[in-house]
């Protein structure tokens, strides 16, 4: 029995590391997707029968390989399709041995970005590209995607089937956009990484042992990212991004799990390793001299809080010059009230202020607490009490959250 | 988790041969130590998600003549 849950983690290690590589090769001799990823599948069930009684193969992953190739053949046999494809793969069967003592890795980097932009394809729902990239690219299974979105299995394997199929119908091709279309393309990806790991980092929803699986799972794959497309800045920034916010995962909450803001948080039980690697993507980013994208924005406003040892180091006016830059490439009022803020920590209320007077009329802006929140701490720190206390007041009427509108009542009564 | 791996050889390797470690998006950290008779020669720091993919990995990577300890970093 031991031996048996031994072999079965063994065959889970190996079925994550490999299984994405091999879905990536069959995909580009079968160009099905669907087909790959079934037969891979298939493939994983064999070594399930058959590893725990012949030991585990000295190269599992060209084990799971030659096996999935041999399914595909059979099936595409079945299917009497008898195409060049089968000659292809047929070919490609007999050179492939078992034992082949390299294994699958060098030459699979191409295969592998066609399936991460296959997988994040922009026909595909953001529910469906999510779960199919968790699936082909994490080798998760379908009950651990289900159980870190607090949805039922049976909805991810229909999400999954469905997506497919959606594939399928859009003759969606096997390969690395280029041109034009790359750019796009390589947005839904990152999005797509971004997403997984803020359903990982979001508090609200989500299992307890999950939710880090989730952040971890999109830091590797921004890092593989990384590796494949190692000339797109947008992808080092996501990656940075994502390295310094995990890095404030232990600091981020109090002891009773209530939420600590960046400016209060014990610096010492931010992650010193994962900042560094953070800084250094961001780097890498730099240095491709790329037009500012949006995750370079945000790597860089996240840096600047990471750079600094102690809350009052930190380099306000880059922060609000890094706010004027991203509301150049996404304008939002919420952004102008971030810039208001870094405006006042580094120039003073009185900026901060002027620029919220300015953006106070914007529609998005209506009913949107924080207005009157961050107007009122800037009167108060101009000792306008009378008028930051009605801020307070009117903040705590449009908040939906009980423990903020306690908060800003408790402000407002503190202006007299 | 994370997992430290010690490499001992007589020459350090580590630095050169993580290159797979590093395509799979689980190196965080790598490098050699100054010479010491048949000691400890260099180390990667690895994410993975189990002891299992840990061993797996580092059971792939080449390493002539090496001796190798896998050890789990304790969570605070």
């Amino acid at each position: 029995m031991g031996a048996t849950t031994s072999v079965h983690r063994t065959i889970d290690a190996v079925w994550r590391m490999e299984s994405a590589k091999v879905i990536a090769a069959l995909a580009r001799y079968t160009r099905d997707v669907g087909l790959a990823e079934e037969m891979a599948q298939d493939a994983l069930v064999a070594a399930l029968e058959q590893w725990p009684a012949e030991g585990v193969p000295r190269n599992p992953g060209a084990w799971l390989m030659t096996t999935a190739k041999r399914r595909a053949i059979d099936q595409i046999r079945r299917r009497e399709n008898f195409n060049r494809k089968v000659e292809e793969i047929g070919r490609e069967v007999q050179e492939a041995t078992p034992d082949a003592s390299e294994g699958i890795d060098d030459e699979i980097g191409d295969d592998l970005l066609s399936l991460i932009f296959t997988a994040c394809h922009p026909v595909l729902g953001t529910e469906a590209r999510v779960a199919l990239t968790l699936k082909m690219l994490g080798g998760l299974k379908t009950e651990e995607i289900a159980r870190a979105f607090l949805v039922s299995d049976a909805t991810v394997a229909q999400r999954i089937v469905r997506a497919k199929k959606a594939l399928a119908d859009a003759g969606v091709p096997f390969e690395v956009p280029e041109g034009p279309e790359l750019a796009t393309r390589l947005a839904s990806v990152l999005e797509v990484v971004y997403l997984i790991f803020n359903e990982g980092y979001s508090a609200t929803r989500g299992d307890d042992w999950m939710r880090p699986e989730l952040c971890a799972e999109a830091l590797r794959l921004g890092r593989v990212l990384a590796e494949l497309a190692p000339k797109e800045a947008e992808v080092h920034s996501l990656v940075a991004l994502m390295e310094i916010q995990a890095s404030r995962a232990k600091a981020r909450t109090g002891p009773n799990g209530e939420p600590v803001v960046l400016l209060e948080q014990d610096r010492g039980k931010w992650d010193w390793l994962l900042i560094g690697r953070g800084l250094k993507a961001l780097e890498r980013a730099e240095a491709l001299n790329q037009p500012p994208g949006n995750y370079y924005v945000q790597a860089a406003l996240a840096a600047c809080h990471a750079r600094a040892r102690k809350p009052e180091d930190t380099d306000w006016q880059r922060i609000a010059a890094l706010y004027q830059v991203l509301a150049q490439i996404s304008p939002s009022p919420i952004v102008e009230l971030n810039r208001a803020v870094a405006l006042s920590m580094a120039f003073g209320p009185a900026a901060g202020l002027a620029l919220v007077d300015e953006i106070s009329g914007e529609k998005a802006l209506q009913g949107y607490h924080l207005l009157p929140s961050v107007r009122g701490d800037f009167l108060v720190k101009l000792g306008r009490t009378e008028e930051a206390k009605a801020e307070f007041e009117k903040a705590a009427a449009l908040t939906r959250n009980e423990r903020e509108k306690t908060l800003l009542l408790e402000r407002a009564a503190a202006c007299g | 988790m994370r997992f430290m791996v010690f490499v001992r050889s007589p020459k350090p390797v580590a630095a050169r041969h993580g290159d797979s470690l590093l395509r799979a998006g689980v190196l965080l950290d790598a490098g050699d130590l100054v010479p010491h008779a048949c000691g400890v020669s260099g180390y990667w720091l690895i994410d993975v998600r189990s002891r299992e993919e840990a061993v797996e990995r580092i059971r792939r990577i080449p390493l002539p003549a090496c001796v190798v300890e896998i050890r789990q970093v304790a969570v605070v």
